[in-house]
């Protein structure tokens, strides 16, 4: 490391950054046949068939991303973006083909309905 | 003891019938019985374990499992009856204070010594009785009108002394990617625990960037990948060297007019300790087997693409 005032970033630094998250989407609120309860999300998740295979992904985080019409400021930008997002969590396995149910911060707006959903691979347990 | 004059021997069996319990004998105790005859009184006499056939003797008046379910014949507190450990147990203390070990703690026997309680003072006077009788300790002068209010119970610890945990899967030494933050795909090595329950991490800097960094564990995904790490020495880092140093509060006037964020100055002493850290760390990836394969690996991002399942992977 030198001790120069401007500090060049070693070459590794500059290498983009990938996907960090697991493609999900939003298939529908929790629901019988005529009631539905919209605290409650169903994710169907990438590549997860099974009941299973959904534990790895139980209590990781969920985000809800979409663009709106207003610039706002985003934690950890300078500039004012369009981007917003809405957090939740995945809470539980739903049936045995590797659904999932989440709960978010606010109830998921239902034009998400059919849109991809992030789920990161934090809190890691692994 | 007298063994009956007319004794029929019966075919190793153990069972025998009512009727003739007088004057059956087992075969197997007869020479027992000779044996114990010779013996102190006292002495433990000693039942096969297997008999002439080769089974197993069980001894039906032991305690035993039943029915292999975890349940015994006999609970902790009738078994506690039954050895007789009330008395055995006050025996053993006394015998270990007798011989004056007091490694051995003897619950009930230990006695304090207390001052008595009472004791003898002068007294003046012709009259008087010379001496009297005084409490050694005495009495407060002052009680209450309330009971003291009962202090916060001292069973909760606070937080700062709850135990951390650490996963198992990362420990010093081991490569971690980075699944959070700015410097999130990023592969690092776990240098150290810190008592916070925090990971230190370093790239090192020179791979990737990542510099000498505290971590949570839940944004850490551990490898299979080691280092060696165990010759390293890395006391002098810890939560406090890693704490945030706010700026001193000023004068509420002066703040709003001259409103300038203070930009965090890297210290010298972040720069040395990342250092020798670094140094410490590169040289154990250098005596490592596959190093160059290793500082690839380091300089490397981890990111999924399509077909990629977080959950079929072995990390």
């Amino acid at each position: 490391m030198t001790s120069s005032k401007k500090v060049e970033k070693p070459q590794g630094a500059y290498i983009k950054k990938g996907r960090l998250y697991v493609k999900a989407v939003f298939t529908g609120f929790r629901r019988g046949k005529r009631n539905q309860h919209e605290n409650t999300a169903l994710l169907k998740l990438d590549g997860v068939n099974n009941r299973r295979e959904t534990n790895f992904y139980l209590g990781k985080r969920c985000a809800y991303v979409y663009k709106a019409k207003n610039k706002t400021l985003v934690p950890g930008q300078k500039r004012l973006n369009r981007v917003r997002i809405m957090w939740g969590k995945v809470t539980r396995a739903h049936g045995k083909s590797g659904g999932v149910r989440a709960k978010f911060n606010r109830n998921l707006p239902p034009k998400a309905l059919g849109r991809r959903i992030r789920v990161m691979l934090y809190p890691s347990r692994i | 003891m007298s063994t009956p004059s007319a004794k029929t021997a019966t075919s190793g069996g153990k069972a025998t019938t009512k009727t003739t319990t007088t004057t059956v004998v087992k075969t197997t105790t007869t020479t027992q019985q000779t044996l114990a005859g010779t013996r102190g009184a006292g002495s433990k006499v000693q039942k096969p374990r297997t008999t002439a056939a080769g089974k197993k003797v069980i001894n039906s008046h032991a305690n035993r499992e039943l029915n292999n379910n975890g349940l015994m014949r006999f609970s902790r507190g009738r078994m506690f009856h039954r050895r007789a450990l009330y008395r055995i147990n006050k025996w053993k203390g006394d015998q270990a204070k007798l011989q004056g070990d007091k490694t051995k703690k003897t619950a009930g026997s230990i006695k304090k010594r207390r001052s008595p309680a009472l004791k003898k003072k002068p007294v003046g006077g012709d009259r008087n009785g010379k001496e009297r009788f005084v409490r050694s300790k005495r009495l407060p002068r002052y009680y209450p009108t309330e009971e003291r209010p009962k202090k916060f119970s001292v069973k909760r610890k606070k937080f700062s002394s709850h135990p951390r945990r650490f996963r198992s899967t990362l420990t010093p030494g081991t490569v971690v990617i980075l699944v959070a933050g700015k410097h999130a795909g990023k592969r690092a090595v776990v240098v150290k625990h810190l008592s916070s329950g925090l990971l230190l991490v370093t790239g090192p800097h020179k791979l990737n960037g990542v510099p000498l960094r505290r971590v949570n564990q839940i944004y850490v995904i551990g490898t299979s990948t080691k280092i060696d790490l165990s010759a390293a020495k890395l006391d002098n880092l810890d939560d406090k060297f890693f704490k945030r140093v706010r700026p001193a509060k000023k004068n509420a006037e002066k703040d709003i007019f001259d409103s300038k964020k203070e930009k965090s100055q890297l210290s010298d002493e972040r720069r040395q300790a990342q250092r020798t850290t670094d140094a410490v760390v590169l040289n154990a990836i250098k005596a490592n087997a596959d190093s160059r394969l290793l500082r690839k690996y380091l300089k490397s991002r981890f990111q999924l693409w399509n077909g990629v399942l977080p959950h079929k992977l072995r990390f």
